[in-house]
């Protein structure tokens, strides 16, 4: 190991290597080489009352070599945990994509990847056992993360030194793009009075275009449908390093209420992160059925797929509040759903002017 | 049309008369070639077959009852005009007395009657191949026999004398051993000449193939213009047991059979008759039988029970005229008496009570009361018991009908029956046709005038318990004489037999192959990786006590492709021709083969892939579907037992082949988790820096495998095998270490053996599932060790011999 690396790599490299001294131990004493993780279910998540988030529950399923199959699985992840000790040890990052094209190149047929999502999920499975986040591997998703406009002033650390960026003055219109490690990150000041994360592309950008960041004060995060870890790790850290009220603004249906509850909650398939990725003080703003009603705003019927999608999340544990429990009942009832952008057919400025300071005011954020 | 009848008559008296006038005696040779497809012989190719056959069975059955393991040689060789067949046995020999009746009259065979397991009943006999032979070349068959102990062979050329069907020995001559054709020191050999072609060859292979399996005993070879074949005799196989003949069963016998015992039997009644000519009957059998019979024959008789308030010691004395006074009172006591205590009463029955009554008050009183007091006593009582039929009818019918049917029906019912029995006579007695037919009449009438239903069942069940009400008639059968003069007689002779329980026939006139010997026989022609046989116990049919017996060999040298081989056997006999028609072949291709882990297109039909299904039958009257014997015929109890034979062995077959499919499997995962776990402990060594790390007991724990393995102490002079048994079963191992030096303070547990400067070190430990042995000795710390480790499949062992 050089000397170059920060004390982070390093413990993420010895989390690493355990798993793999874990192996060489059950070798050396005949024992069936195995793992064990979390059962990565909606049955198997619990609520954390102390951290106030959801994280996977007692129920444990093993991984070991008494099966073919786990074998192999677990021949990938000692070969996983090989390349990713020497990207650590070389300082090098990479994408989950280029790990599954990588793993082509490897002598051992039996240790290569049949798909991406199996090389993705096996570092999640990695990221559980180490108990260290994909970031610090230097694992990166391929896409880009999302996009931020606000009153704030930060500084990034890149591999071209350290930027100061304030993300209005210092950015196109576009916004400040989120790197996917933020906790490169250090927030230096901001004028900001709430962080507003928004949906879809088209109603970030009637936003920006309206001004509505710098008349009400509000940080806009484009969350870009199914929010990267990224943007769901910035967030909370507004929140929480800021303490800026976070409020989560989508379509009305029953899709976009999973992408708040990934927000406030944090998602099934990595709630072993919820600690570091979820907001559980995150306000939903809308759309809500109620708000259909209210506007009348112009609306498509809901598919079968939408209805066994709302009945699902009666059922999922983070939607057990009377909130979501009365607004689900009710576009079961008035079955209908309705995007952000129906509210332009009152008008271009409607939402700002209008929906959003009315909402806001309502939730106490104005 | 008077005269037409009459222009009739006359023409068909012309026919017969004209009929009559060509009919002639046909000879045998006409005969024979008239009927040559019924006996086997109607190509060259299949007459070879069915001569080879013939010859082939009759020296099985010379040598066998000689007790000689038969030795059978059969050599068929091209002559410029004919074929000549040779078959030698090493049987005891024959004798010029024995030779016409051996090689005798065509269809003269001795065994066409007997009650007992023979390959003889099978053909027409060797006469037939003779025969044949001389029919076909005109050259006389040669024999050449030596007996035991006897210095000199003898040659005798016989022919068949066509007009008369007498064999005639138109040569004799004695030669010296030396300058005898037979190959061992005594025996017989038939050499023939004949009409034939090789065109058949594949079924004279299979019929010397499919003897051998089914007779492991013998040693049987053939050359033939192709090649040659040997069967060896199987080891440690044995002359088949020798069987009883047995008599007939009561329930295997038919009408025409019966009405020929019955003529020539020496008994003289029916009893007699059948405890001595049948199997299986004593006299308590023929007591029923006789019983049965006397219900078929003359019915029984309706009992009926006197009224409660009859006063029949008053109808009695009324019935007895001019006789003392209390000496009628006495008899008409006693009759009364009697006749209350019978409770009902049919008129024999009361006959011979009365009888008996008057027999008694003359002791007591010194009366004769005479057959025609008698007989008016009878005939008064008669009238008092027969007062009310209804009553004594209505009983069993109001328990026959069910419950819905309505007591006016019911009462309707009985009365009517009532009025037939008033009707039907004196004797109130009836057979079984004719209650039923009271029954149906009075159940039609009460149906149409009491707008009721009495179905089928109704009346059957009413005349059911009529009948039962009745008794059994005291008339004497007539003896055998009569019956067999009357043909219906002797019908409600053979019915009765049938009613009967009779215990199933005894088995010891069958000799089945039994399923080692089967099982032997399949290995010695067949070479396979699987043998199975089942033999069922002996069951009926007909009568004819029968045994049926199956094998399976599958894999190895069979032949995989299409379905799998059929072999067929009769009594030790195999049967090669009408396979499609054979019973055994529509209950194989009845059982759902894919259970027993075989394929079988379309789910029905006979199964595919490398295996031999074999299936015998033993039985004293093996049913063909014809005469020509090829073919079993589809009885329900030969057909249940052949199914529950298959699938007893193909039982077998499906544990041996889901057995190998999951060692297969086992396999494969062992050669994946082989190839996996190496490397993935040759990368944490590397990861880690530990270096590299043993693999085999962990994969030894995956496996459930029996792992041996080898450790010395640090001084290299303590070695200890350790053997663990990760798998759930118990395992017994033989373990063996090969030294290269004198191990000391070996244990008494093992043995040393020495041979050639090294020394076998042999354990053979018992290891329960989980658990671990281990087996120490001292050696020079030089020495070499070499493992070797027997006893469990070699998918399960790792045997891993680490050198410190």
């Amino acid at each position: 190991m050089s000397e170059t690396h920060t004390s982070d790599e390093t413990e993420a490299r010895d989390q690493l290597l355990a798993i793999a001294e874990q192996f060489y131990d059950q070798f050396a004493d005949g024992d069936i080489p195995r793992m064990s993780l979390p059962t990565r279910s909606k049955s198997n998540i619990e609520y954390d009352e102390d951290a106030d988030v959801w994280v996977y529950g007692d129920s444990q399923s093993t991984r070991s070599a008494n099966s073919v199959r786990g074998a192999r699985k677990l021949l990938k992840s000692v070969y996983t945990v090989d390349f990713l000790a020497q990207q650590l040890d070389e300082g090098r990052s990479s994408t989950l994509r280029e790990l599954y094209y990588l793993s082509e190149s490897w002598d051992e047929a039996e240790a290569q990847f049949n798909d991406q999502s199996e090389s993705d999920k096996l570092v999640e499975d990695l990221e559980i056992v180490s108990g260290v986040k994909r970031e610090d591997f230097h694992m990166r998703p391929e896409e880009s993360g999302a996009k931020v406009m606000g009153p704030l002033r930060l500084r990034e650390q890149t591999r071209r030194g350290d930027r100061e960026i304030h993300c209005q003055e210092d950015v196109g219109q576009g916004g400040y793009q989120i790197p996917n490690n933020p906790d490169t990150i250090d927030f230096l000041d901001t004028d900001a009075d709430f962080v507003l994360c928004v949906e879809t592309g088209g109603m970030r950008d009637r936003l920006v275009e309206n001004g509505f960041d710098d008349d009400y004060n509000a940080i806009v995060v484009h969350l870009g449908g199914q929010p990267a870890r990224a943007t769901r790790r910035l967030t909370k850290r507004l929140h929480d390093e800021l303490d800026l009220p976070v409020t989560v603004f989508t379509d009305g249906d029953p899709w976009s209420y999973r992408i708040y509850g990934s927000v406030a909650y944090g998602s099934i398939k990595s709630a072993h992160l919820s600690e570091y990725l979820a907001t559980p003080q995150a306000q939903f703003i809308g759309i809500r059925p109620q708000d259909i009603v209210d506007y009348d705003l112009p609306t498509d019927p809901l598919s079968d797929s939408d209805v066994n999608a709302l009945e699902s999340e009666l059922e999922d544990p983070r939607f057990q509040s009377d909130f979501w429990t009365e607004q689900i009942g009710l576009q079961l009832d008035i079955d209908k759903k309705a995007e952000q952008q129906a509210l332009a057919s009152r008008g271009l400025d409607f939402v700002t002017d209008t929906y959003l300071p009315e909402r806001l005011a309502e939730m106490g954020v104005l | 049309m008077t005269s037409f009848q009459s222009t009739l008559d006359d023409d068909e008296d012309g026919i017969a008369e004209e009929l009559a006038a060509s009919q002639r005696e046909i000879s045998v040779a006409e005969f024979f070639e008239k009927n040559k497809h019924m006996l086997g012989f109607d190509s060259g190719a299949r007459g070879l077959v069915t001569a080879v056959k013939e010859a082939v069975d009759n020296a099985l059955d010379a040598t066998e009852e000689a007790g000689i393991l038969p030795d059978i040689y059969v050599e068929i060789s091209e002559g410029r005009d004919y074929y000549t067949l040779i078959v030698e046995d090493n049987g005891p020999g024959i004798t010029n007395a024995q030779i016409p009746k051996i090689f005798g009259k065509l269809l003269y065979g001795s065994r066409f009657h007997a009650r007992e397991q023979s390959r003889g009943q099978q053909g027409i006999g060797i006469s037939a191949a003779v025969l044949y032979s001389q029919l076909t070349s005109g050259k006389p068959v040669r024999i050449e026999s030596r007996t035991q102990d006897s210095e000199t062979a003898n040659v005798y050329e016989l022919i068949i004398d066509t007009d008369t069907n007498e064999p005639e020995i138109s040569a004799e001559t004695e030669v010296s051993a030396a300058k005898s054709d037979l190959r061992g020191t005594h025996g017989t050999r038939i050499e023939m000449a004949l009409d034939a072609n090789m065109r058949a060859r594949g079924q004279l292979h299979d019929y010397i193939k499919h003897t051998a399996v089914v007779n492991p005993h013998a040693r049987i070879e053939l050359q033939e213009p192709g090649g040659e074949l040997k069967s060896e005799r199987a080891e440690e196989a044995s002359l088949p047991a020798e069987t009883d003949e047995i008599l007939p069963h009561p329930h295997g016998v038919e009408l025409g059979t019966l009405i020929k015992m019955l003529a020539e039997t020496d008994s003289h009644s029916v009893s007699g008759f059948l405890q001595s000519e049948f199997t299986r009957v004593g006299s308590k059998t023929a007591t029923g039988i006789i019983d049965a019979f006397r219900d078929e024959h003359f019915g029984r008789e309706m009992r009926w029970r006197p009224p409660a308030d009859a006063d029949l010691e008053a109808t009695v004395a009324d019935a007895v005229a001019n006789k003392d006074a209390t000496h009628t009172a006495v008899f008409a006591r006693t009759v009364a008496d009697a006749v209350r205590d019978a409770d009902s009463i049919a008129p024999a029955e009361l006959g011979a009570l009365v009888a008996d009554a008057a027999a008694d008050a003359q002791d007591d009183t010194g009366t004769s009361f005479g057959e025609t007091v008698q007989a008016n006593v009878v005939a008064a009582v008669r009238d008092a018991l027969t007062s009310d039929r209804v009553a004594d009818v209505l009983g069993p019918v109001d328990e026959a009908t069910t419950v819905q049917k309505d007591d006016a029906t019911v009462r309707g019912l009985a009365e009517r029956i009532a009025a037939k029995f008033e009707s039907g006579g004196d004797t109130d007695r009836v057979t079984r046709d004719t209650l039923d037919e009271y029954v149906f009449r009075a159940a039609e009438n009460t149906a149409e005038y009491a707008d009721a239903t009495i179905g089928e069942t109704a009346r059957e069940n009413v005349a059911d318990a009529l009948w039962a009400r009745m008794a059994t008639v005291p008339d004497d059968p007539p003896n055998t004489s009569a019956l067999a003069d009357d043909r219906d007689a002797a019908s409600d002779l053979l019915a009765a037999m049938a009613s009967v329980n009779v215990m199933a026939p005894p088995t010891s006139c069958l000799s089945p192959i039994e399923a080692d010997q089967l099982e032997a026989g399949l290995r010695t022609e067949f070479d396979a990786d699987f043998y199975a046989a089942a033999t069922r116990d002996a069951d009926v049919h007909g009568g004819d006590p029968f045994i049926v017996e199956a094998g399976i060999a599958y894999g190895g040298d069979i032949d995989s492709e299409g379905g799998v081989q059929l072999m067929r056997f009769a009594n030790r006999v195999p049967l090669v021709y009408q396979r499609g028609a054979c019973a055994t072949t529509d209950v194989l291709g009845d059982i759902g083969w894919r259970n027993y882990n075989l394929s079988q297109p379309g789910g029905s039909g006979l199964p595919q892939g490398p295996a031999v299904i074999m299936v015998h039958v033993a039985s004293t009257n093996v049913p063909f579907t014809s005469e020509s014997k090829d073919a079993i015929a589809n009885v329900p109890e030969i057909e249940a037992e052949i199914e529950l034979a298959v699938r007893e062995a193909a039982r077998e077959l499906k544990s041996f082949l889901q057995k190998r499919q999951s060692m297969r499997k086992r396999q494969q995962k062992q050669d994946v988790i082989m190839d996996i776990l190496p490397t993935m402990a040759e990368k944490v060594g590397e990861l880690t820096g530990r270096g590299g790390v043993d693999v085999s007991d962990s994969l030894a724990r995956i496996m459930n495998n029996v792992l041996v393995e080898r450790a010395r102490s640090d001084d290299g002079q303590t070695v200890t095998l350790r053997v663990e048994n990760h798998g759930t079963g118990s395992v017994d191992v033989d373990v063996t270490d090969i030294v290269s030096a004198e191990p000391d303070g070996v244990g008494d547990d093992a043995s040393v053996v020495a041979m050639d400067d090294e020394y076998f070190v042999k354990w053979t430990p018992a290891v329960a599932g989980d658990d671990a042995a281990e087996l120490t000795y001292s050696v020079d710390a030089d020495a070499d060790c070499e493992l070797s480790v027997s006893g469990v499949a070699d998918a399960r062992l790792t045997v891993s011999e680490a050198d410190t």
